[in-house]
């Protein structure tokens, strides 16, 4: 008898998992799946760049130097007779490579140093966070810019210089997460049944946090492809003939008056890009935060 | 509360002790000295010019003297300014970035925050939809690119604002607008999210239980508890402005200490290199421990000892 | 007796992403002046929220009340502009709340937050409102009241803090006060002084009181009478003596079985009922009791039972009941 009733009460409720729950909730938001959609549009564009567009990202065609958009160029030239759309689409890996391997090393300093953190407590917790306290005390991207002279100009040393400064929030995020879950009763359960230490924090707390962590993530990305771009328009992002949109802007710049759209077309990708992984990564905070269910 | 001022400004101390180091230690890996030039210069000239700026001791007794320097108010000569004080020079930018930071600091509060509240108060309505989007659509369109639109509209198109550079209203316009942006944004929606969490509370029902007027139930109720979270973000946010600007100053040819900075980067002017960072660490350091004695102020559970 | 409060009908609804909730469905009571009545049922049964109901201060828009009246001194507040209903709220009728903690605003000292009710309803200075305060925090047995009516909430414990909001709720010597668990939150050795506390006042200001409970063992010795309610509906009513001693509903019956009593010698064992409260969203179409009930016949599962009244002043929801059979008593004495 109570094993049916009560099994009556949670029939007449669809069943409710986190994530599931969690995706049915994203998919219902359209903003989020229409910055989705650009996302994987633009992913696809810029893998399958060479089928969309014939011209190379650094083919330079003299005669055709800053033609308007025709159906030619369907978004014109640069000073060099460069294809913009070709750029456009060239410039697109880079941003999205920068975007996406930036968080891989955010992730493999920032997880483990967080965990640690918030795990260990006492000391070792006391001396890294004194120390991501005085990474907060650097300005992220004059940070960047040093580690970028010492670096050197590779691609590479790029994202690693941009992963070194953002690691910090994903560190501070995972120890607080750790922090509020050590205190509750699934762990404190784990650990009276005789858990060790590392294994109660990789089969419970982890798992745990992963939600606000990925949520973080999406916002560090469109963090980290600005700041490529930003980089590249001061002129110490990617190096020369790798397209980047910062780089189109900056050699539009001085043509801001004859032809503002060479300005114009990578200004735009630029903010539409960051635009859909805010929107991605709203809808993913609203879908995963429990406390909106009622 | 006064011990807790005197740690704060001890940890700041050994904050930009270590933030010294660290950009001392980063400068010197960068390959490449102050003297290289398009054609090099002779090894003597080089050697003359090394004792001259103490380049020639070692690393150690560099930094130390570097940090007795800046202790005696010092933050040494530039190698690119033709032997200008570094001090002199970040001081001819200060008041350019500091005029930019505060009006646009304002101007994002004076917009962030009302739209946030009446968002709140009116949730789901068309204010709250604009608000969000608002908030969405600054918070992830960077300053730079606004400015690139805000230029091709307002200067190429319209010829209303002058692109570029310093000295008049008009030009204080477009760098204000694009560096408020961000703020703007993050306050209205910090200050929507804190003012709908505040009017779930319980002690707004106490308070409207006790039939109060309703503009009081607001301002004394719900008000200063949202308010809240919009105070403690708000030195952070001044000192990203003041911080951050240096792509604005850039894009619009403001001779502020960001553009001085990035000129001193290309330039491997150690100095100038170091009086940036350190002048911007100690902004954020300064900021950061206002708004933690601002944060007591208004909320009586916070007690520093 | 006239009553000072008539609740006729109610029905307050909750509009979720599940579906509607019936947090108040047709709910019908009064309290006379000077009385003391109380709403017994378990957490989620509805009791909060029809107190919530007669303030008009269930939070919209997710909650609407839907129908009924609520007659305070021959007005029907519902029908009340919000203007004016303000004026009846913390001056004629006011509430003590569950939670002291959350329910005092944490930024706004307690001399503040009782005297803005005296400001608002008796239009008093501060200077003169923050005095009255002093003085009823006195009243309330705050110690040092000239002090701590600087102090802000959390320099309090959790009992002092349902002593302040005891004195907010009195400031204006209202005629209702209606009291949501005013006792859960706070120590056990504290609740029965809060209680006598909460009890001396209304008897000295002649104060009618609806105590809102899940303790029938606090019922009998504070209340004329009492309402318990179940799945947001009255399925029994009588003066609280007569309930006590002599349940017309199995759920009382329950109840009662399941906290331990002073009057008899020693009850074998507490008996706790079986299993969970019903989802409100999807209720049996019967008695909303009978998956619990053990006393259940075939009507019960096909059929809403009224609430008629069985013997005098004795009201009960319950097809046995009604049918004359009373199993449960026999049982419990």
């Amino acid at each position: 008898m109570t094993v049916t009733s009560e099994a009556k009460v949670i029939s007449t409720r669809p069943h409710h998992t986190l994530w599931g729950d969690a995706i049915v909730r994203l998919r219902r938001n359209k903003f989020a799946m229409a910055g989705l959609a650009f996302i994987v549009v633009l992913s696809l564009a810029a893998i399958f760049a060479p089928l969309l567009t014939h011209y190379g990202f650094a083919q330079q065609n003299l005669y055709e130097i800053l033609q308007s958009p025709s159906w030619k160029h369907p978004l014109g030239t640069d000073q060099l007779g460069r294809d913009t759309f070709a750029r456009l689409l060239y410039g697109a890996r880079t941003s999205l490579a920068v975007g996406i391997f930036t968080q891989f090393i955010v992730l493999f300093i920032g997880l483990p140093v967080g965990a640690i953190a918030g795990y260990a407590g006492g000391k070792v917790d006391n001396y890294i966070m004194r120390f991501v306290d005085v990474m907060y005390a650097f300005p992220d991207i004059l940070l960047i810019i040093l580690l970028r002279s010492v670096l050197g100009g590779s691609i590479f040393m790029l994202f690693l210089a941009i992963g070194l400064v953002a690691w910090v929030n994903i560190a501070r995020l995972v120890r607080g997460q750790i922090l509020g879950l050590k205190s509750r009763d699934f762990v404190n359960a784990a650990r009276a049944m005789g858990g060790e230490g590392s294994y109660i924090t990789w089969r419970h707390l982890l798992p745990n946090s992963l939600g606000p962590v990925i949520v973080s993530v999406t916002f560090n990305v469109p963090r980290a492809i600005f700041t490529e771009a930003a980089l590249s328009y001061i002129g110490i992002g990617v190096k020369v003939p790798t397209p980047s949109w910062g780089a189109m802007i900056q050699d539009g710049f001085n043509l801001i008056f004859s032809k503002p759209y060479m300005l114009l077309f990578p200004a735009i990708a630029l903010a539409l890009l960051m635009l859909s992984f805010t929107f991605l990564g709203d809808g993913l905070r609203d879908a995963l935060d429990p406390k909106q269910r009622r | 509360m006064f011990r807790f001022i005197v740690r704060r400004i001890l940890w700041l101390l050994l904050v930009l002790l270590v933030v010294m180091f660290i950009t001392f230690i980063l400068m010197h890996l960068v390959p490449g000295g102050p003297w290289d030039r398009e054609k090099a210069l002779a090894p003597k000239v080089v050697e003359a010019l090394n004792k001259r700026y103490g380049l020639d001791q070692p690393l150690w007794q560099q930094f130390g003297n570097y940090v007795w320097g800046v202790i005696r108010g010092d933050l040494g000569t530039s190698y690119s300014w033709a032997d200008r004080n570094v001090i002199s020079i970040l001081l001819q930018g200060l008041p350019k970035t500091m005029t930019l930071g505060i009006l646009a600091f304002l101007l994002a509060q004076a917009i962030g925050i009302p739209l946030g509240v009446a968002a709140a108060l009116k949730q789901n309505s068309g204010v709250d939809y604009f608000s969000v989007l608002f908030s969405t659509v600054f918070a992830s369109i960077p300053g730079f690119v606004l400015g690139i639109l805000l230029m091709i509209v307002f200067s190429v198109m319209l010829h209303w604002l002058p692109t570029s550079g310093w000295g008049s209203p008009q030009q204080l316009i477009m760098p204000v607008i694009c560096l408020a942006a961000l703020p703007a944004a993050q306050s209205a929606r910090i200050t929507r999210a804190s003012t709908l969490e505040v009017m779930r509370q319980d002690y707004v029902r106490t308070a409207r239980s006790k039939g109060l007027l309703e503009n009081r139930v607001r301002i004394r109720h719900i008000f200063r508890n949202s308010l809240i979270p919009v105070v403690t973000i708000a030195g952070p946010e001044l000192a990203n402005l003041i911080t951050g600007s240096f792509i604005i100053e850039n894009l619009f040819a403001v001779p502020g200490v960001g553009r001085l900075f990035v000129q001193g980067i290309f330039a491997r002017d150690y100095s100038l290199i170091m009086g940036g960072v350190l002048f911007y660490a100690f902004t954020i350091a300064i900021l950061n421990l206002v708004v933690d004695i601002a944060y007591a102020a208004i909320d009586p559970r916070i007690r520093y000892d | 007796m006239k009553p000072i409060l008539e609740v006729c009908n109610l029905s307050t609804n909750f509009h979720t992403q599940d579906g509607i909730v019936k947090a108040v469905d047709n709910v019908s009571y009064n309290i006379g002046r000077g009385e003391t009545v109380a709403l017994v049922g378990e957490s989620g049964c509805g009791k909060t929220v029809s107190a919530l109901s007669v303030l008009r201060l269930v939070a919209e828009p997710v909650g609407k009340i839907t129908q009924g009246s609520v007659f305070f001194d021959g007005v029907d507040l519902l029908k009340l502009p919000e203007n004016e209903m303000r004026k009846y709220r913390g001056s004629r009728i006011s509430m003590i709340f569950q939670e002291p903690l959350t329910s005092l605003n944490p930024v706004v000292t307690i001399g503040s937050q009782i005297a803005e009710g005296l400001e608002t309803h008796k239009q008093m200075s501060h200077h003169e409102a923050i005095n009255e305060a002093i003085n009823l925090l006195k009243l309330v047995g705050i110690p040092h009241p000239e002090s701590r009516v600087n102090d802000y909430p959390h320099q309090f414990s959790g009992g002092m803090r349902q002593r302040v909001m005891i004195a907010i709720a009195i400031a204006c010597k209202p005629e209702l006060i209606i009291a949501d668990e005013p006792t859960t939150a706070v120590d056990v050795t504290i609740q029965a002084q809060l209680l006598e506390l909460i009890r001396g006042i209304s008897k000295e200001l002649n104060t009618s009181l609806i105590l809102i409970t899940h303790n029938l063992g606090i019922v009998a010795r504070y209340a004329h009478r009492v309402f318990v309610m179940y799945a947001g509906r009255i399925v029994e009513s009588g003066t609280s003596l007569e309930v006590y001693h002599h349940p017309d509903h199995p759920y009382t019956a329950g109840l009662l079985a399941s906290v331990p009593r002073l009057d008899e010698p020693r009850k074998l064992r507490l008996e706790p009922i079986k299993d969970q409260p019903p989802d409100l969203i999807s209720l049996p179409p019967g008695c909303a009791f009978e998956p619990r009930c053990g006393y259940a016949i075939d009507q019960c599962r096909k059929e809403k039972p009224d609430l008629i009244e069985i013997s005098r002043n004795h009201f009960s929801a319950c097809w046995v009941a009604q049918k004359g059979h009373k199993p449960w008593q026999k049982k419990s004495s």
